[in-house]
């Protein structure tokens, strides 16, 4: 019997209906009604609206939104939430129906009018996704007008803490933590950065992980032999391909790996990143193609230009021998492209940007310099010349990634929802006025 | 080291404790599923389920154990947990399953709540 098409969000029926697999195979019974109106009578009901980009937008923070409204989703079937999505002026979107207003990034009444939308609502809690880049206005200022109106509590999940912020850039986390009821990093050090270089007090800062996706692995040679691949040592990065990526220092270390392991594959995944397409178009993929052209290397790097949906992406990663992220840029605070390897439990080379710096730590992947090919030579060939060291480093990547699923994370933000609920607005901040500015240079931790 | 659930059955008189070791996810939950049907069809109608050894749980392994809770009741059968560590009693203290399941922290109060 064909199945009816669902929508990505399930009712709370279909969410109830669906844990244990028994709706489908048994069919209902009076009892099942029972217990979903005594479950829909104790289970707890927290309504959460969620303000950031979401899919079909392609960005990270769209994708990070949508997996954690999922994730929380699952264990909240009887509550209702929300999306607020932040689209451009003219943009019309395709959204899914959980997005129930929508912010024009570029607008600043549009801000005041999600507020006010959000104020007339039966929302608990609102979650705000910050990235400067996202929200209209310098540096994304106007996010702040939408918090001043706003009369909710409300935390905010920060995915880009400068080191070293110019001045309007600092302005505007501090006043959202003034803002906020709590706001989330994803590393411990983007916590100490908030509390030694803005100046936010450490009770306000909690940190939880980037969430990765439940998978249970599989060989790579299983997974090699369904994508077609056997037998070739394979390399990957995925991601929206940018500058920031470095794809070019990966590329200019295949002829050095290809000495040992001359079957060496490696795979870019991704299409290029929608904002970068807008300025500087498929420039930087162009100029990642002639240099494999010119290194001659047209047999063993290989690219996906498109957006992959997460079951494709995870069958590359599960298909992968060595995951390599070569960032350039130190301030990375969070990788979603890095997290979901971790959670594949793959052997991880890494410049060492602020993320990778932090989750590769004790053994589980191995840091680079910037911009150098031949560290990334090194340190793949070592890993593919070591299966025992290979194994140990995947096995640590994967412990660490089983307790970031997101299944693991969505509960921590729970946690933190309902213990904010009850706040009617952001409790008041004692947030210093200055900063120890010598915490500013960094080489003082870095 | 992979994630998976190891499902075994042993009896304390006459209740089957069934101990968990390892995760309960969408990956693994039907052993769970599938151990309490084979046990009603068996005749069994009380169920500790140990939770001691369980790491992680999501929201497809809750949905298993309400599940089986519900098939229990169907048999007016009793069924209490026992062990569940702090991540475990914070996911049903969160979701508010902590209200529904009856949690022990030792297997013989759970045995002796049947």
């Amino acid at each position: 019997m064909a199945r009816k098409a669902r929508s990505v969000e399930p009712t709370p029926a279909e969410a109830l209906a669906s844990v244990d697999g028994s709706s489908e195979r048994d069919g209902w019974k009076p009892e099942d009604l029972k217990m979903f109106q005594f479950l829909r009578g104790v289970l707890n009901h927290i309504d959460i609206a969620y303000v950031a980009t979401y899919p079909p937008q392609e960005c990270g923070i769209a994708t990070f939104t949508r997996d954690l409204v999922t994730a929380i989703s699952k264990y909240t079937p009887f509550s209702d939430p929300v999306v607020v999505a932040v689209s451009g002026e003219a943009d019309i979107e395709p959204y899914p129906k959980i997005v129930k207003f929508q912010i024009r990034k570029p607008n600043p009444r549009s801000y005041l009018d999600a507020a006010e939308f959000l104020n007339q609502s039966q929302i608990s809690v609102v979650n705000i996704q910050h990235e400067y880049g996202i929200f209209g206005g310098q540096d994304g200022e106007y996010i702040l007008d939408f918090l001043r109106k706003l009369r909710k509590p409300v935390v905010a999940t920060l995915h880009t803490v400068l080191f070293d912020p110019y001045p309007n850039q600092r302005r505007i986390v501090r006043e959202i933590a003034e803002l906020c009821s709590a706001v989330v990093v994803m590393v411990k050090m983007g916590k100490q950065m908030l509390i030694e270089n803005y100046g936010i007090p450490p009770e306000r800062i909690v940190v939880i992980r980037h969430g990765v996706p439940n998978v249970h692995r599989v060989s790579a040679t299983v997974a090699k032999k369904a994508l077609g691949i056997s037998d070739r040592p394979v390399l990957s990065t995925f991601g929206l391909i940018n500058r920031g990526k470095g794809v070019e220092y990966a590329i200019r270390a295949m002829p050095r790996i290809l000495e040992k392991h001359p079957d060496a594959l490696y795979l870019v995944l991704g299409e290029t990143h929608p904002g970068v397409r807008n300025y500087e178009g498929e420039s930087y993929r162009k100029e990642l193609l002639q240099l494999v052209a010119d290194l001659g290397l047209e047999q063993h790097v290989r690219f996906n230009n498109r957006y992959l949906m997460l079951e494709e992406l995870i069958s590359y990663l599960c298909a992968t021998d060595v995951y390599i992220t070569s960032y350039v840029n130190r301030d990375q605070i969070v990788s979603g492209t890095l997290a979901y390897a971790l959670g594949c439990g793959k052997a991880i080379v890494s410049t060492p940007y602020l993320y990778a710096e932090e989750v590769l730590s004790k053994g589980k992947g191995m840091l680079v310099d910037f911009r150098s090919p031949d560290e990334i030579s090194q340190a793949v060939d070592y890993i593919l010349l070591n299966p025992g060291f290979r194994e140990e480093m995947e096995a640590r990547a994967y412990r660490y990634g089983r307790r970031a699923a997101w299944f693991n994370v969505a509960i921590d933000y729970l946690d933190l929802f309902h213990s904010t609920r009850s706040l009617p607005k952001a409790a008041p901040a004692v947030i210093p006025s200055r900063v120890n500015p010598n915490k500013t240079d960094r080489s003082k931790t870095a | 080291m992979d994630a998976d659930l190891d499902v075994k059955i042993r009896r304390m008189g006459d209740i089957p404790v069934v101990d968990l070791a390892g995760d309960i996810d969408g990956y693994t939950c039907i052993k769970l599923r599938d151990v309490i049907i084979e046990l009603l069809k068996a005749g069994d109608r009380k169920v500790v389920i140990s939770m001691a050894k369980v790491s992680y749980i999501d929201s497809s392994g809750l949905g298993t154990l309400v599940g089986g809770l519900r098939r229990i009741n169907e048999h007016d059968g009793g069924l209490a947990l026992s062990g569940a560590g702090p991540q475990i009693r914070k996911v049903l203290s969160i979701t508010g399953l902590s209200k529904v399941f009856s949690v022990f922290n030792d297997e013989t109060e759970a045995i002796r709540s049947l």
